[in-house]
């Protein structure tokens, strides 16, 4: 009996070391120029046009070039154009109404065709169909003949046709491309620079249907091409042999798609990955490691976190009130004990990095219990335990419920007020804020493109789409106006600095945290290019020049 | 017998149909659509959404849409996959999620009914000791905690196995065996108190005394017996390991449906909650009948008249 046991045991050691031991001697002398990286999960929508996820945005951006794009300090440059178009070089009209793009005629498909203005002018007016309901479309409404095209859902085929062709955008020949605009729009070229307006090939999308964004159909402009998508589990890219401009140093990138947060820390750990985040609440622990410390990367993204009020519910309708609320939270506490040091205090709202960020912002809601208590009186409160208890929702998930029990402890002990605080499901969150249904919340910011213009109106301007707070201020609502259409750029972001002032003093939010990324990255990376708006992974708009040592 | 399984048949029918109606309305009713997202989108956005996918006709006609398209063996298209036809999702995901379902309730089985008859043939001894501390330690502890301590071990420690992912034997060693776990534990203990049962039955005694072997009575009378209420937890659990864990599949990243249901249900993706749950329901009402019918097999008093 015993032998037997012992042939079995050794048997089985046997057949487990033939699993196990091919991984322990996987590694060769030459280094392969894969990059195995992570986004947060299947990719939603891969299509251009119909995009709207940073996850998603990362695997547009790896097949897809278009007329612009930006550099790493977000200004932007010419990719499929020949030159950003401007007033002096004709490529924006005296009334800032038409734009013209000459293309760069170098620029071709994966399959070797050339890229040409009729595949963008199909890519533009595609993005406003009304069947496609793609969600950035409104971001172009400005285009001429946009919002009535994509607006016509219940409309016959002949009528959707002619609002089709009424759509502003032409291919005057294969490298001129006309854009037409019903009002001027001083930031319409960085929204030139996004994702749902790179070409798109008409016949691909004809021949293959919604079968088109899968490999080998997925053909794009960009450095490097779809070869797999095992979904639900990762994306295989490998170089385009035939891009056209200075070719990818890696032959391959890899999207893993591992959603678990400590999972993903381990499959760094294990090797498995070459850039990936950390555990929330595992920061100083990831600094504090020997190897582990040498690894981390920093750096501040174009997201601003902070809880909206809804102003038009009391108490916060008292302006003075929430002023109070801002000068009572510590928030250099907060970043040290509930973000593990990451991030920084927030006391308005545009982020550093983002033309409008004024650090002298502000000031008086810098932490302190005495100004703080100045501010409860004017509002109307002899002291904290006056004020009627306050209501604070959050989605619950992630670190949210340590973020609320912080700012309900901060203003019982600093004030003496109380916070009964209300963890939703996640989309319930979201409705109930949405249809303004709720009384405070926290909630983030993140840039689509790098402007105040998508900052201030959009979430301020009286019953702007993303204004959930019901502020309404008719000096910011003219001040917006105006800067919306003022093309001199100095004047702009003054008027917008201005706009910005009246939504800080105005506190309709309790401005909390900028964000920062933080990462591991492997050593033997090179070249990684990070920008503050990239996507799901650190430095995804510039893969081309990443190496591995 | 087979007017017995067309009986059921119809039933499972009627058991689908109040499933799809129950969680159609459900999903309607719980706050938070599908297009709720925390950047607002344009009304004109909304609106052309809800057209395309039907969600602006009143809810009955869109049940009765869905019936219909079932009926031809559609179940939809997900909102939050790119519009890929749920029974593609499903059909793609399903082999991934049944093979390690299948493996871990292999584990489960041969892990726990040797360690049930074990312990309960020999009470009160070591063996029965260590069976009832495993049984009871696996059964306590998480599937979750279970899976991060397989990683940090056999991943992060010794670089033996990789931390997930979906490719190979090496990838599903570490979720089946956490998944099988707590079946092998529910199934030991099952095991042990139904064969302490059979053992004390008057016909093993008789059996003992008329002087037949140890191992042929353990086989053909103790085994056989005891395995009824065996095959009565098996079948669920196999339901259970074979529709996928969300725990399990989301930290190991494996491409199986468990996942599905669960992002679904976050998403507010209808045609994927649909799928999802309409499948589940499919699999046990299909396992519960199968389990009816091996009852037959294997205690032949059971009949179906």
């Amino acid at each position: 009996m015993v032998k037997k046991i012992l042939t079995l045991f050794f048997s089985l050691v046997i057949i487990a070391s033939m699993v196990v031991l091919p991984a322990c001697s996987s590694s060769t002398s030459s280094t392969p120029q894969v990059l195995r990286v992570n986004i947060a999960g299947e990719p939603a929508q891969i299509d251009p046009n119909r995009a709207s996820w940073s996850t998603e945005r990362t695997v547009i951006m790896q097949v897809f070039e278009g007329l612009l794009g930006f550099n790493q300090d977000l200004s932007l440059r010419a990719i499929g154009a020949t030159e950003i178009p401007t007033v002096a070089n004709k490529g924006i009209s005296a009334d800032g109404k038409t734009y013209t793009f000459k293309l760069n005629s170098k620029v071709t498909w994966s399959d070797g065709k050339k890229v040409t203005a009729k595949d963008y002018a199909y890519s533009i007016k595609r993005l406003f169909d009304p069947a496609l309901a793609a969600e950035y479309t409104s971001f172009y409404f400005d285009i001429v003949g946009g919002q009535a095209y994509y607006s016509a859902t219940d409309a016959a085929a002949a009528a959707k046709a002619q609002l089709r062709d009424a759509v502003g955008v032409k291919a005057i020949d294969d490298t001129t491309l006309e854009i037409k605009l019903s009002a001027p729009h001083p930031t319409f070229l960085q929204l030139m620079a996004l994702w749902p307006v790179y070409p798109i090939r008409e016949d691909i999308v004809t021949q293959f249907g919604d079968k088109w964004t899968e490999p080998p159909n997925y053909i794009g402009n960009g450095p490097f091409l779809l070869k797999e998508w095992m979904h639900e589990d990762h994306l295989t890219f490998v170089k385009n042999p035939d891009y056209w401009g200075t070719k990818p140093k890696l032959d391959q990138v890899v999207l893993n798609m591992i959603s678990d947060a400590n999972a993903l820390f381990a499959a760094y750990q294990n090797n498995e990955v070459d850039i990936a985040g950390v555990p929330a609440g595992t920061e100083k622990k990831v600094m504090a490691d020997a190897v582990l410390g040498k690894e981390v990367l920093r750096y501040a993204e174009l997201v601003t976190f902070a809880f909206q009020f809804n102003v038009k519910v009391a108490p916060f309708n008292n302006v003075n009130l929430r002023k109070a609320l801002n000068a009572a939270i510590d928030r250099d506490a907060f970043i040290n004990n509930v973000r593990g040091g990451v991030g920084k205090a927030a006391y308005s709202w545009i982020p550093p990095g983002m033309p409008g960020y004024d650090a002298s912002l502000g000031a008086d809601y810098h932490f302190n219990v005495t100004k703080a208590k100045e501010f409860l009186t004017a509002a109307g409160y002899a002291d904290g335990s006056k004020v009627p208890e306050l209501r604070l929702q959050y989605a619950d998930t992630g670190t949210n419920p340590t973020i609320a029990q912080f700012v309900q402890n901060q203003l019982k002990v600093n004030l003496g007020i109380n916070v009964s605080i209300e963890p939703m499901e996640r989309k319930a969150f979201t409705q109930a804020v949405n249809a303004e249904k709720y009384t405070w919340a926290w909630y983030g910011w993140g840039a689509d493109y790098p402007d105040p213009d998508n900052w201030l109106p959009q979430l301020f301007g009286t019953g702007a789409g993303n204004n959930h707070t019901a502020y309404s201020n008719p000096a910011f609502d003219a001040l917006c106006a105006q800067a919306s259409n003022e093309l001199d750029n100095t004047k702009r972001l003054k008027l917008w600095a201005d706009a910005q002032k009246m939504v800080v003093d105005d506190a309709p939010v309790l401005f909390m945290q900028y964000r920062e990324r933080f990462l591991l990255v492997k050593p033997n990376i090179q070249g990684l290019k990070y920008t503050g708006m990239d996507g799901d992974v650190a430095g995804d708009m510039f893969f081309p020049n990443v190496s591995m040592k | 017998m087979t007017k017995y399984i067309l009986h059921r048949i119809f039933w499972l029918i009627v058991v689908l149909l109040v499933v799809s109606f129950i969680t159609f309305s459900l999903m309607h009713l719980v706050p938070g659509g599908p297009w709720d997202k925390e950047k607002t989108l344009a009304p004109q956005v909304v609106e052309a959404l809800n057209k395309k996918y039907g969600l602006d006709k009143p809810f009955f006609v869109q049940f009765g849409n869905y019936l219909v398209n079932l009926l031809h063996g559609d179940l939809g298209v997900s909102y939050s996959r790119q519009d890929r036809s749920v029974t593609s999702i499903l059909l793609t995901g399903l082999p991934k999620t049944a093979t390690l379902g299948a493996i871990a309730f292999f584990l489960a089985i041969i892990i726990g009914i040797p360690f049930g008859m074990a312990a309960a043939l020999k009470q009160n001894s070591a063996i029965d000791y260590i069976s009832v501390l495993f049984s009871t330690i696996f059964a306590s502890i998480p599937g979750f905690v279970l899976g991060i301590l397989l990683i940090i071990i056999f991943s992060v420690t010794l670089h033996w196995l990789p931390t997930g992912g979906w490719g190979g034997i090496r990838q599903i060693i570490m979720p089946a065996f956490a998944l099988a776990t707590l079946p092998a534990a529910f199934i030991a203990r099952i095991t042990r108190a139904s064969t302490l049962e059979v053992i004390r039955q008057d016909y093993i005694r008789t059996a003992q005394a008329m002087g037949l072997q140890q191992r042929v009575i353990l086989v053909r009378h103790i085994l056989r017996n005891s395995l009824i209420p065996v095959v009565t937890v098996a079948g669920p659990e196999l339901a259970f390991l074979i529709s996928g864990s969300f725990i399990i599949e989301n930290l190991f990243s494996i491409p199986g449906i468990g996942r599905l249901f669960v992002n679904g249900v976050f998403a507010r993706d209808y045609g994927l909650i649909m799928g999802s749950i309409l499948f589940y329901a499919f699999a046990v009402a299909s396992i519960n009948l199968v389990v009816d019918l091996l009852y037959a097999v294997i205690d032949p008093r059971i009949r179906f008249d």
